[in-house]
């Protein structure tokens, strides 16, 4: 009877060696890629399928299905249905002067193996496999970066991931180590039973704050945030997109996990940090996109500016945080992979990704610089588009926890960050163009799928703030339980 | 849901049904877009029409009411967002409604002020339409969360179109304005929020939250927060720098709808949330904050009196203008919030009016100095009539609408016996009579004396829309000012439940 219920977490690895096994029957990459979307599309209609409601575990506890594991696994199919529509580019046209890429198999491959990564992390009961599941969603990602073998960029930017990287990883696995001294036992419950009991232990306050560093990196809060922009500059188009968006999800979810969890008992204690986390995370996030020239370069610090929105609503109590994060995290990603097929289409083939670029986009293309409007207002948050309502629910929850000074702070962050999306907006709708950039603008040729996805995700971006459909079906979830 | 609730909230939809029936019209045809536009727009002004004779008619029936609980017609009220248990609720008094009909005529003149734009006039009405749904919006949500997000929608267009068909510093005026308005928005989140949670039953309608007394504590510090942040958007002094470079670098159908309505949500916002809802906050702050409106009157005034561009001298008089609302609502009595009511009519016509005209004059003589001008009356009569009439509305000439909505603030305001306010308002007539040194003195150099440049001896005659644009708004002016008992007895029924609760 509840077999069927992980049927779609075995589909996807099976999904994900099956994209290997074509390859090497050597069958076409597009069919392969075909293969690919439609798989993970019909994984996501079967999670669809799930009632809420279940709480059950199995492999002797180690991997559990929550409401807020469903909703998480359906997030994380979405984002990677989007990567794989948008990493289609780089494989026919390719971006900025570089040929198209090779190899676009394992790249499909090493994309659902990441999701699947993210997927074990929400199911995980215990601190191993959640190890198991962090380690799954990264280490794809340090040869994905690498992916443009010729982008001298790109190779600087994979070594820093690398480095940097497994640094988080041996501090994550110190914390860890640290945390089943004190405790005793590598199970949640256990652990959280153990919290309680004793909550001023010296070696529990060293473990969970190696732990926040190390998931700091992957969150990019500050001060683990410096990798960023030089990775996100120098990866593809695609990843860049899925780093932030699945990468970055799959680290919130880690927080989110531990500190409703193990660490319910603490999590007053910890708030003061966690704001101060955010509230620097968020500013140095907003002035660092102030100067940038880059398009990808901006979203790293837009990025890292978001990542402090998210951890705000953490300091609030969990059920409204999980139901803020989820629906925020879903806006997130409509928005951003938004930004990044346009970035894509106006930065493919012999063009620049930069600022520069994008002038007069709105006189030659009404509609994609309608689009960039769009995304990047929704980004900011200025309503009636779904970042602002998402926006809305995670200063909601930090409001719940009482902090409202810190939310004032915040407030003032939103400024500086529409500033920030304002110079974008500008550099698309504002600015005069060179007739080299005018005709460049001329030459964009959108694929069907291009403009099949920019369209749907601009209607999901205009609408799903506002259109109850996606909030209320995450709060009707959520309210079965944790 | 009743057929006048769904034309109430037809107000809002029409104009975003507009953008989207105009995206298959051909860029080519320009004129196709243009009379689409005009022609909602115009819809829109009967439907206002409609509603307002309407509400006139079960105000007067209704009488004025009891208690705190302000007579809401025309309700809608559906759940919306459940993690929040946030409602969709529109609804209509006479307040609001009098201002959805100062909204629908202000957009529809001023797309018939902006009739000869000269690119992307697409983009440009779809954005005048979309900024006019939000301040409909405004005006009829009665859910604190709806409201927010209709008061924000402005911030979307605003700043694409200041920076796209502005003139000047454009990108920096649209940048300053919308950052500006922002911060307010800002501060005004984080109130409703703490509405929300303080408040501590569940629910974002305006109504319910009237109704509970919300701790002092909570109220003085959320007072203040709300109150500046709407007054961002209302210009109070200091954070009113946004107005004069936003007004004077936007093209003339965003200084309408800006200073004729945008502004008016922010003073509406003040009213209908922070005063309404924190009374306590607003008795224990109002003191400081008529300290402000007192710059807010005078240093406009005198601000004006040394500027020659036109639109900087209206911008300037509008920061004046609204400092006369608020010095109207801080006196905390009743005649005073009705005058304040009255001046945001008031104004948004005569603003409207102003805006339009410097607009059509602009146009002709590609100069908003009023020292390059001079002998314009005598080759543009029709346009300079239009500003000399704005003019006077403005600085209360009797028989205008701005004299009965100022002379009403000015009683009220000396109602309230406390020795600052006495100060305060014999300070402010001060101020009202410099702003008849400025525009007499503007009106004068430009308008009279002989004709300085040649270019200006044979002017174009104004265009069928430019008359249609002035004519309709001296008509309002005119009607306001010539028969305000009707305005006068339908604030009473819509002001009342604020000032009980401001009296409680």
């Amino acid at each position: 009877m509840s077999f069927p219920l992980i049927l779609p977490d075995i589909l996807l690895i099976v999904l994900g060696v099956l994209v290997l096994a074509l390859d090497l029957a050597r069958v076409r990459s597009s069919i392969v890629w075909n293969v690919s979307w439609i798989g993970v599309a019909a994984i996501l209609g079967l999670l669809n399928l799930i009632p809420a409601g279940w709480d059950r575990s199995w492999f002797g506890g180690n991997w559990n299905l929550t409401n807020f594991g469903l909703l998480m696994r359906e997030f994380f199919l979405v984002s990677a249905l989007c990567v794989l529509f948008l990493s289609r580019g780089i494989f026919t046209r390719g971006e900025e002067g570089f040929a198209p890429l090779k190899y676009k198999a394992e790249f499909i491959a090493s994309i659902l193996f990441v999701t699947f990564g993210s997927i074990t992390l929400v199911s995980s009961q215990d601190l191993l496999t959640l190890f198991v599941g962090l380690e799954l969603a990264t280490i794809p990602l340090y040869f994905l970066v690498a992916w443009n073998k010729r982008n001298p960029r790109g190779s600087e930017a994979a070594t820093k991931y690398v480095l940097l990287g497994s640094t988080s990883t041996a501090t994550m696995l110190f914390g860890i180590s640290y945390l089943y001294g004190f405790a005793g036992s590598l199970r949640f419950h256990e652990i959280a039973l153990a919290v309680s009991q004793d909550t001023s232990s010296p070696l529990l306050w060293i473990a969970v704050l190696f732990l926040i560093s190390g998931i700091g990196f992957k969150l990019t809060l500050f001060p683990f945030h410096t990798w960023a922009p030089d990775v996100y500059d120098g990866a593809p188009t695609p990843v860049t997109a899925f780093l932030s968006v699945s990468s970055k999800a799959t680290a919130i979810s880690f927080l989110l996990v531990m500190l409703y969890g193990p660490l319910a008992a603490i999590h007053v204690q910890l708030q003061p940090l966690l704001m101060l986390l955010a509230a620097a995370t968020m500013t140095i996030g907003n002035f660092g996109a102030l100067k940038q020239v880059r398009l990808r370069r901006f979203m790293a610090w837009s990025s890292i500016a978001q990542a402090g929105y998210i951890l705000a609503a953490l300091t609030g109590p969990g059920d409204m945080a999980k139901s803020a994060v989820v629906f925020y995290l879903f806006t997130y990603a409509f928005s951003n992979y938004l930004v990044f097929f346009l970035i894509s289409v106006v930065g493919g083939a012999k063009r620049e990704q930069t600022f520069a670029s994008l002038a007069g986009l709105t006189k030659q293309k009404p509609w994609l610089g309608a689009a960039l409007a769009i995304s990047l207002f929704s980004l900011a948050g200025i309503p009636p588009v779904a970042g602002f309502v998402g926006k809305f629910m995670l200063f909601a929850s930090a409001a719940k926890g009482g902090h409202f000074a810190f939310l004032a702070f915040v407030g003032l962050n939103t400024v500086v960050g529409l500033y920030c999306y304002l110079q974008v907006i500008k550099a698309g709708w504002v600015d005069d163009a060179d007739e080299e950039t005018l005709a460049a603008q001329n030459n964009i040729v959108l694929s069907g799928v291009d403009k099949i996805a920019i369209t749907v995700l601009t209607i999901l971006v205009l609408v799903a703030g506002i259109a109850p459909w996606l909030g209320n079906n995450i709060t009707a979830i959520l309210q079965y339980g944790p | 849901m009743s057929i006048d609730a769904i034309l109430l909230n037809a107000t809002w939809v029409l104009p975003l049904l507009t953008v989207l029936l105009v995206v298959p019209v051909a860029r080519s045809n320009p004129f196709a877009i243009k009379m689409i536009h005009a022609g909602s727009a115009l819809l829109n002004v009967f439907i206002s029409a409609f509603l307002t004779w309407k509400i006139y008619v079960l105000s007067m029936a209704q009488g004025i009411p009891a208690g705190n609980k302000p007579i809401l017609n025309f309700v809608t009220d559906i759940p919306w967002m459940s993690m929040l248990n946030i409602r969709f609720i529109t609804g209509a008094d006479s307040l609001s409604i009098l201002m959805v009909f100062l909204t629908s005529i202000v957009i529809f003149t001023g797309i018939l002020a902006t009739w000869k734009i000269e690119k992307q006039d697409k983009e440009f009405f779809a954005l005048a339409q979309i900024l006019g749904a939000g301040v409909f919006g405004v005006f009829v949500a009665y859910d604190l969360v709806t409201f927010f997000i209709f008061y924000e929608l402005e911030a979307l267009a605003m700043y694409l179109m200041i920076a796209n068909w502005g003139t000047g510093r454009k990108d920096y005026a649209g940048k300053k304005l919308t950052l500006m308005l922002m911060l307010g928005s800002a501060a005004i989140l984080v109130g409703i929020l703490g509405l929300y949670y303080v408040g501590g039953i569940d629910s974002f309608d305006i109504r319910k939250l009237a109704d509970i007394h919300l701790p002092m504590s909570f109220q003085m510090w959320a007072f203040p927060l709300t109150f500046i942040g709407f007054a961002i958007s209302a210009s109070l002094f200091p954070f009113h720098t946004w107005s004069p470079d936003g007004h004077s670098s936007a093209p003339t159908a965003v200084s309408m709808l800006a200073a004729g309505v945008m502004m008016k949500m922010g003073t509406y916002g003040c009213l209908r949330v922070s005063m309404y809802l924190m009374p306590e906050g607003a008795h224990f702050w109002m003191p400081w904050i008529v300290i402000l409106v007192t710059f807010n009157i005078l240093f406009a005034a005198f601000i004006a009196i040394r500027h020659r561009d036109l639109k900087y001298i209206t911008a300037y008089s509008s920061i004046g203008h609204l400092g006369l609302i608020f010095l109207g609502f801080s006196a905390l009595s009743f005649i005073g919030l009705k005058g304040g009511a009255m001046q945001m009519i008031s104004h948004g016509f005569l603003t409207a009016l102003f805006f339009s005209t410097i607009g059509m004059i602009y146009s002709r003589t590609h100069t908003r100095n009023i020292d390059e001008m001079g002998g314009i009356m005598k080759s543009a009569p029709f346009l300079g009539v239009g500003f000399v009439i704005a003019g006077f509305a403005g600085l209360g000439l009797p028989g205008l609408s701005g004299f009965v909505a100022e002379a009403t603030i000015f009683i009220g305001a000396f109602q309230n016996d406390s020795t600052l306010m006495r100060i305060v308002t014999v300070l402010a007539i001060l101020g009202v009579t410099t702003t008849a040194v400025y525009v007499l003195r503007a009106a004068n150099t430009m308008l009279h004396g002989p004709i300085t440049n040649h270019h200006f001896e044979h002017l174009p005659p104004a265009t069928l829309p430019e008359k249609i644009t002035v004519v309709l708004l001296v008509a309002c002016l005119l009607g306001m000012g010539l028969f305000p008992g009707w305005i006068s007895s339908m604030l009473d029924t819509s002001l009342t439940p604020i000032f009980v609760n401001l009296s409680r």
